[in-house]
């Protein structure tokens, strides 16, 4: 045989003797595909995709019965999960008011709300009036929730705009004079197009004729049945400049509709932040490559035990729980550090703001810290070698980096993956990163981010101690 | 000093140590002899208080480490197998760290350092990093690292493994010097020569039993013959080599025949031969029998198989 094939079977056979090797160059890939496609929604049938249930929540300060619609229109978008109520203090659900709604943006309970204000539809101006209230710490989710708002309310919004012109109409030419020109409006319609000249008028006068036949072509609305054939053919002309999901506002309609919807939007956190994506970004890529870096540092035991060194140090007055004590102080050292060094990049790179933040970044980058750091003391204690302790840890760091957040929002993901990101290090880490340097929350007010990352420092610490007696690491 | 009583472990279902019982005498260079596998490292451990018995007890000074850890602990020094130090520190950082764990104060460690460093002769290293001494080097800061709280108990286990000739000498001359200065040395070893040379008592260990325990004489005087000769091999020799079975035991490997005969066959009788073969007397040597004699008595297989 010639000698490279030799070798090359050589290398064949070390390569699949070890189990972590394989591991990593196929299971960790797939298993990550398989994440990512679940995190993007790719297993959905075709139309199905992209992510579901943004919390967008809806005040309704309107008695417009077009308000209604707006709502409904909201609730049939999967992209959101509409909010238009909370709990009332015996215990009964009551209609959001603007407070409610500025007070969980400013709490991080969502980050959007739609106000519809009194003044949805005027009688004495063409078009409406709509406000947003946001929190847009997430760039690229605030990029998605405008878009896709915009796209629901161009849907919804011919038929309210004919009621709009209806009013703005008997308002300046006399509701006699307006109502002539329905009828003949309707008569036309019907001798050119079919259908029943009452029912065209009726329609005409309820403002939503139109809209049924914008609605054909998006799907959003239900097919006139009262209209006729004819008169669908007639709209279809209209029709074909109404925004679609592809192109939201891209199209000529979708121009003229942003003219004629005013759209007030009001941030509510984070208006001093230089760099928006920045705060987020840094946060979680910091808590991404702490994870890396801990594990390693927590995995390197095998190099000390294989070295004898783990040996020398226990025929000393040592206790295995010294050592490990001794690695969990290290690795929140370091992962202190790591941190601190990473926001300061983050600050000359990007701008990041610290100063006003640096006593809750400290505690958080602790906790965060030490958190990650029982992790990978974790990974040891259950791992037979080093290479089995650093496949799994790239499985599962990759894994929690992308479902916990450290790549793109939770809030963009699947319900379901959006639960299990409440599992992770990096959802808790990242969200507290977050909320101090987009919200400028203080100490008190990411307690509760502290306390969980607290706890799984503990908790993990513990099984793994646990784990490292029954494997006699230190034996 | 140190005493192994009535001890057994396992793992598993092996049993590296089978009801072992071993007293050291304080100021003894005892060593352990057997094979890869025989249980010595398992003893070591056991010694050293890195594993727990499964029964019986492992006392120092008369105290069990169920008991007094933390003493024991600093009564021995353990030398493990592999060189067990930081190898991108300096020698003196590993000295620091080594020292610090055994508790010992800035003043006494440092001045320990200089002592240890001299006795190793690494002075003139002490700030280079491990990884660039050479291999006896690193062998000598390795048992210059246990030495640091002055233990007086020093469990060397087979610290010679992959050493030159020289350095080997050197921790030689290095651990006989110890001894003389009152460290009971307990060293473990599958190197015949290594034990012979430097134990004044030896015990020989396989699978986990204490096979014989005494001193070389008293060791050698349990084989059933005297002498050892051994000669090449060559045609000339095979003839002789034949005939020689019927007076003891013949043993040929690597090219070398080793004659041992039985007690109450004289020489003469062995030259009578060798002289009918025309084999010249200066082909011959004599040898006293050896430790890897009597272990191939005891057990029917060479040390090293």
């Amino acid at each position: 045989m010639h000698p490279s094939l030799v070798l090359a079977k050589k290398s064949l056979l070390l390569f699949f003797g070890k189990r972590p090797a394989v591991l990593i160059t196929f299971i960790v890939p797939i298993a990550l595909i398989y994440l990512f496609g679940q995190v993007f929604g790719l297993n959905k049938k075709a139309g199905d995709s992209g992510p579901t249930g943004i919390s967008l929540a809806v005040v309704n300060q309107s008695s417009d019965p077009g308000a209604q619609k707006i709502i409904d229109a909201l609730r049939a978008e999967k992209t959101f999960s509409v909010i238009t109520e909370r709990k009332g203090p015996n215990g009964t659900n009551v209609p959001l008011t603007e407070e409610d709604a500025r007070s969980a943006i400013r709490n991080n309970a969502y980050h959007f709300a739609l106000v519809i204000p009194p003044d949805l539809i005027s009688d004495t101006q063409f078009g409406l009036h709509l406000r947003l209230l946001s929190d847009p710490r997430n760039e690229i989710e605030s990029q998605m929730v405008n878009g896709i708002l915009q796209k629901t309310l161009f849907s919804s919004v011919p038929n309210l705009l004919m009621h709009s012109l209806n009013k703005r109409a008997e308002q300046e030419i006399g509701s006699q004079k307006f109502e002539n020109f329905r009828h003949k409006l309707a008569g036309n319609i019907a001798q050119n197009f079919g259908g029943d000249p009452q029912g065209i008028y009726d329609r005409l006068s309820a403002g939503d004729f139109w809209h049924d036949h914008f609605g054909e072509s998006t799907g959003a609305a239900k097919k006139s049945a009262s209209a006729g054939e004819a008169a669908n053919k007639g709209a279809g002309a209209a029709a074909a400049n109404t925004p679609t999901e592809d192109e939201p506002v891209k199209n000529g309609a979708g121009d003229v509709l942003s003219k004629l919807i005013r759209f007030d939007q009001e941030q509510l956190v984070g208006k001093d932040v230089s760099n928006p994506m920045a705060a987020r970004l840094v946060g979680g890529y910091a808590v991404m490559f702490l994870l890396f870096a801990l594990n390693g540092a927590a995995s390197s035991l095998f190099d000390e035990r294989r070295s004898g060194i783990l040996q020398r140090i226990l025929s000393a007055p040592v206790r295995p729980a010294d050592i490990l004590w001794g690695r969990f102080l290290f690795g929140v050292l370091v992962g202190l550090i790591q941190l601190m060094v990473m926001f300061f990049a983050g600050k000359v790179i990007y701008g990041l703001d610290l100063a006003p933040h640096i006593v809750p970044l400290i505690v958080l980058s602790i906790a965060a810290a030490a958190a990650c750091t029982a992790f990978g003391m974790l990974l040891a204690a259950v791992s037979k070698s080093q290479e089995a302790a650093n496949g799994l840890s790239t499985l599962l760091v990759l894994a929690m980096s992308a479902i916990g957040g450290a790549w793109f929002p939770v809030s963009m993901m699947p319900a379901a993956i959006q639960k299990v990101a409440h599992f992770t290090i990096v959802y808790w880490a990242v969200e507290g990163f977050t909320n101090i340097l987009w919200a400028g929350q203080t100490v008190r007010q990411i307690l509760p981010n502290i306390l969980v990352l607290v706890g799984i420092a503990v908790g993990v610490m513990f099984i793994a101690t646990a784990s490292f007696k029954r494997n006699k690491m230190f034996e | 000093m140190l005493s192994v009583r009535s001890v057994t472990k396992k793992y598993g279902d092996l049993v590296a140590l089978n009801d072992v019982t071993l007293d050291i005498k304080p100021g003894e260079f005892f060593g352990l002899l057997g094979p890869n596998g025989a249980g010595k490292s398992t003893l070591m451990s056991l010694a050293a208080g890195l594993k727990t018995p499964d029964s019986g007890e492992v006392l120092i000074g008369g105290k069990s480490y169920a008991t007094s850890s933390d003493e024991n602990r600093r009564q021995v020094g353990f030398v493990p197998q592999t060189v067990a130090l930081y190898e991108d520190l300096s020698a003196e950082q590993n000295l620091k760290i080594f020292g610090q764990l055994y508790g010992l104060g800035s003043a006494e460690l440092k001045a320990r350092i200089e002592e240890v460093l001299g006795a190793a002769r690494l002075l003139d290293r002490r700030n280079d990093k491990v990884k660039t001494f050479s291999g006896g080097m690193q062998r000598r800061l390795n048992i210059a690292a246990t030495l640091l709280h002055r233990p007086k108990i020093l469990l060397c286990d087979e610290p010679t493994v992959g050493v030159d000739p020289q350095s080997r000498n050197a921790i030689f001359d290095h651990l006989q010097e110890l001894n003389r200065g009152g460290v009971t040395i307990i060293y473990s070893t599958h190197y015949m020569e290594e034990a012979e040379r430097l134990c004044s008592r030896i015990g020989i260990i396989d699978h986990g039993k204490i096979l014989a325990l005494g001193t070389l004489d008293v060791l050698v005087a349990q084989l059933p013959f005297e002498e050892e000769i051994s000669f090449a091999q060559n045609p000339q020799t095979d003839r002789l080599r034949a005939e020689l079975a019927s007076l003891g035991q013949v043993q040929s490997a690597d090219g070398i025949t080793r004659f041992r005969p039985k007690v109450g066959v004289p020489l003469s009788q062995f030259y009578q031969l060798a002289e009918a073969q025309r084999i010249a007397p200066r082909a011959f040597t004599h040898n006293r029998p050896t430790l890897e004699a009597l272990f191939l008595h005891l057990t029917g297989r060479n040390l090293r198989d």
